[in-house]
């Protein structure tokens, strides 16, 4: 096989896949679809930022004081009309039916212990939706600890909140000022748009493919297996950069959110991932023997692969083993270079890592699919 | 409706599903390890996080406050000699917090005027990261601070709260999300399972068979359904008991009341499951029509995202999925001990989406005859 010919077959493989992608409804279907879809989900509709959150009062001071903490949590705006209970077994009952998330008891001697000093609170929260009760806990406890507990001049109540105390912490959010979970989002959103159209375009191809015999009809060409897989991911790389561009300038379009790296880096980390990505595929494809098979390998492989690569989840609260597994799928590595490009305005230098890792990848899955590959008829 | 036709159609689905090793791996592995998957990855907390530390004072008490922090495995501090290797840390995504002492710091500290200025900055990008490590840091710096000078908190502010966590009191993600699972999968792969089974029985020909036997849509419907729901009965007794040896998450309610909600949850999707094949011409478009529902149907139903976080209309859509309903009643039973009273509405909207369901279901397979 001289070194010419290889090329040109697989130019003429990627060629005769190119028009039948062309008229793939269901392949159009996914490459359109699917990124409305996510863009609007992840820059409108999922947050981790407590909204809306029912809450009750058990306030036994009954004073002046009292309601107005009441009122100021109330203005933080996290919060929905306190629901006003009269003992502790309806506390209990409110939480456990889910009707608030959090019940704030003031005790009967709130308003005299004033005088003394620091007057305490009591805030139970429901703990079987850890994520949201932490942090309503967490805010209330910022407005309590800023509170003033005596009617001082407006221009002092009204101050910004500080927390009292001896040393003063001045914190900043870097590159998301807001901290607004729609960056996090969508930052990553194109990691996961090209790991479903990488994954389940080529699984379900190749096996396709070969359910309905077309793929026979290749292997009887002078051309070479690994000629026809080539032939067959090279589109698939130019439809792969035509989705991330799309979401990329989407994402700058409708939600402001441009790149502030360099574009030459988030170019060059993408090739690797989406090979490594692609492998994946055909590795389903040469594991799968029906299509119903190649579809719950790849649904299956993206589920982890979503969960635990850090496009949902932060990793690095994940504890260690699950941490380390999660390095195993290419989505880790494509989102921290994408987190860095996008927001933190990293370069070619910041990427190298990812992209060693990455191909570090794609070289062990290209080993595995060797091994695994042998040209198969039926 | 004949018992003995219904018999015959039960046998002839419970040997085509056993026959296929591939499904019945499937359908012990894909539950299992989604618990697993998931179990492990909501954090409300942060442990052995790397914290970039720029000391410019370098005296006992900055130090003192690092090894406070350092402490008990919160944070893993990381020495950065110049500012500007710490920001360069920040960018390169090395470190997601970074706290930047002041020269003035231990002077400030014990004369009196203003209290030293200690700066955190965070990697907003990583939005859950920051949101977690910010109320441990404040936290820790300001119990260090008080420690340090051993001065109260000036008087005629601030409220302490003590805070109490009913149902799970370390806050722990792990029964939220693992209460959530069953839902994903009961959802998820329910749907999927049966989309793909009766679509590829359409391209082999034998659903057509099927259809000339005396056997009427009803009949066809329960065989295809009753043995699929018994394999997810089984799945949710399974992954109950995985989800507490393993992770050690037990169901706070009544297990039964559990076992029985989830077998009648599977019915709907399984009749949405029929929809999907029904209306499908091949098993690719099937699965797309799966695949593409289950996105909002993972991110909007409150397993991963609370609904309430979400603007109106979107949570309008959301309370319009059964999966958002039996999620919550999962939560309820399993953390928050709930019985069927206290259920009652969601039940009732349960019940309400698998009449709706299970007769467009019925209707789809008359059509086709």
């Amino acid at each position: 096989m001289s070194r010419p010919r290889f090329w040109s077959n697989v130019l003429a493989v990627a060629y005769r896949e190119a028009l039948v992608l062309r008229h793939d409804r269901a392949f159009i279907g996914v490459v359109v679809a699917q990124p409305i879809m996510m863009l609007v989900l992840m820059g409108m509709v999922l947050s981790n930022k407590p909204a809306n959150v029912p809450w009750a009062v058990l306030d036994r001071s009954e004073s002046p004081v009292s309601r107005r903490l009441v009122e100021e949590i109330q203005a933080s705006g996290y919060f929905r009309a306190p629901r006003t209970i009269h003992g502790y077994e309806e506390a209990r009952e409110v939480l456990r039916r889910g009707q608030a998330l959090a019940v704030l008891v003031v005790p009967d001697e709130f308003a005299r212990r004033i005088e003394r000093g620091r007057p305490r609170v009591q805030l139970l929260i429901d703990g079987s939706d850890p994520l949201s009760a932490a942090r309503i806990a967490g805010y209330i406890g910022q407005i309590a600890s800023a509170f003033a507990t005596r009617d001082g001049p407006p221009a002092v109540r009204h101050a910004a909140p500080r927390l009292p105390g001896a040393i003063d912490v001045r914190q900043r959010f870097w590159f998301n000022p807001t901290l607004s979970d729609r960056k996090f989002f969508l930052s990553a959103l194109a990691g996961m748009l090209l790991t479903n159209l990488c994954l389940s375009v080529t699984a379900l191809g190749l096996v396709g493919e070969r359910e309905v015999g077309t793929y026979e009809q290749m292997l009887a060409l002078p051309t070479t297996p690994l000629e026809i897989v080539l032939g067959k991911l090279v589109p698939f790389v130019g439809v792969s950069y035509a989705l991330l561009l799309f979401t990329t300038v989407a994402a700058g379009v409708i939600f402001g959110l441009w790149p502030q790296g360099s574009w030459l880096a988030l170019l060059v980390v993408t090739l690797p991932f989406v090979l490594a990505s692609l492998a994946i595929g055909v590795f389903v494809s040469a594991v799968a023997r029906t299509s119903a098979q190649a579809v719950f390998i790849t649904v299956f492989f993206i589920m982890p692969s979503f969960v635990l690569s850090g496009v949902l989840f932060p990793y690095q609260l994940m504890p260690r083993g699950v941490r380390e597994i999660g390095a195993l799928f290419p989505l880790r590595w494509y989102q921290i270079a994408l987190r860095g490009v996008i927001e933190r305005g990293a370069g070619m230098v910041e990427v190298l890592v990812p992209v060693a890792a990455l191909a570090a990848l794609f070289a062990g899955l290209l080993l595995v699919i060797r091994w695994r590959m042998k040209p198969r008829l039926g | 409706m004949s018992a003995r036709r219904l018999w015959t159609l039960l046998r002839r689905e419970v040997r085509a599903t056993l026959r296929d090793p591939f499904t019945a791996t499937i359908l012990v592995a894909v539950p299992l390890l989604a618990l697993l998957a998931f179990g492990f990855v909501l954090a409300t907390d942060v442990k052995h996080l790397a914290l970039g530390v720029h000391d410019a004072s370098g005296t006992a008490a900055s130090r003192r406050l690092v090894a406070e922090l350092a402490a008990n495995g919160t944070f893993d501090p990381r020495r950065f000699a110049t500012r500007a290797a710490l920001d360069r840390a920040l960018v390169s995504g090395a470190i997601s917090a970074a706290i930047v002492i002041p020269p003035d710091f231990d002077r400030a500290l014990h004369q009196g005027g203003d209290p030293p200025a200690v700066q955190v900055i965070y990697d907003g990008g990583e939005a859950v990261l920051a949101g977690n490590a910010e109320a441990f840091l404040r936290s820790l710096i300001a119990a260090t601070g008080a420690g340090l000078t051993e001065a109260g908190s000036p008087r005629g502010a601030g409220v302490e709260v003590v805070t109490r966590a009913l149902f799970n009191a370390r806050l722990d993600g792990k029964p939220f999300m693992v209460a959530g699972t069953f839902g994903f999968v009961l959802s998820f792969l329910t749907t999927l399972i049966t989309a793909v089974s009766i679509v590829n029985e359409r391209m082999t020909g034998t659903f057509d068979q099927l259809q000339v036997t005396p056997a009427t849509s009803l009949e066809i419907f329960l065989a295809k359904i009753l043995p699929l729901g018994a394999v997810f009965a089984f799945d949710v007794v399974l992954m109950v008991v995985v989800a507490g040896l393993v992770l050690g998450v037990w169901p706070h309610g009544s297990l039964l009341f559990f076992v029985v909600v989830s077998s009648g949850y599977v019915l709907i999707s399984l009749a949405l499951g029929l929809i999907f094949s029904a209306t499908s011409a091949t098993a690719a478009e099937a699965v797309q029509k799966t695949v593409l529902f289950s996105i909002p149907l993972v991110q909007m139903s409150g397993f991963a995202f609370a609904v309430r976080n979400m603007p109106t209309a979107f949570r309008w859509f959301a309370e319009l999925l059964p999966a958002t309903h039996y999620i919550r009643v999962s939560r309820a039973i399993y953390l928050r001990d709930a019985g069927p009273l206290e259920l009652l509405p969601e039940l009732g909207v349960l019940l309400l989406c698998g009449v709706v369901l299970i007769g467009l279901a019925l209707r789809t397979l008359e059509a086709r005859a």
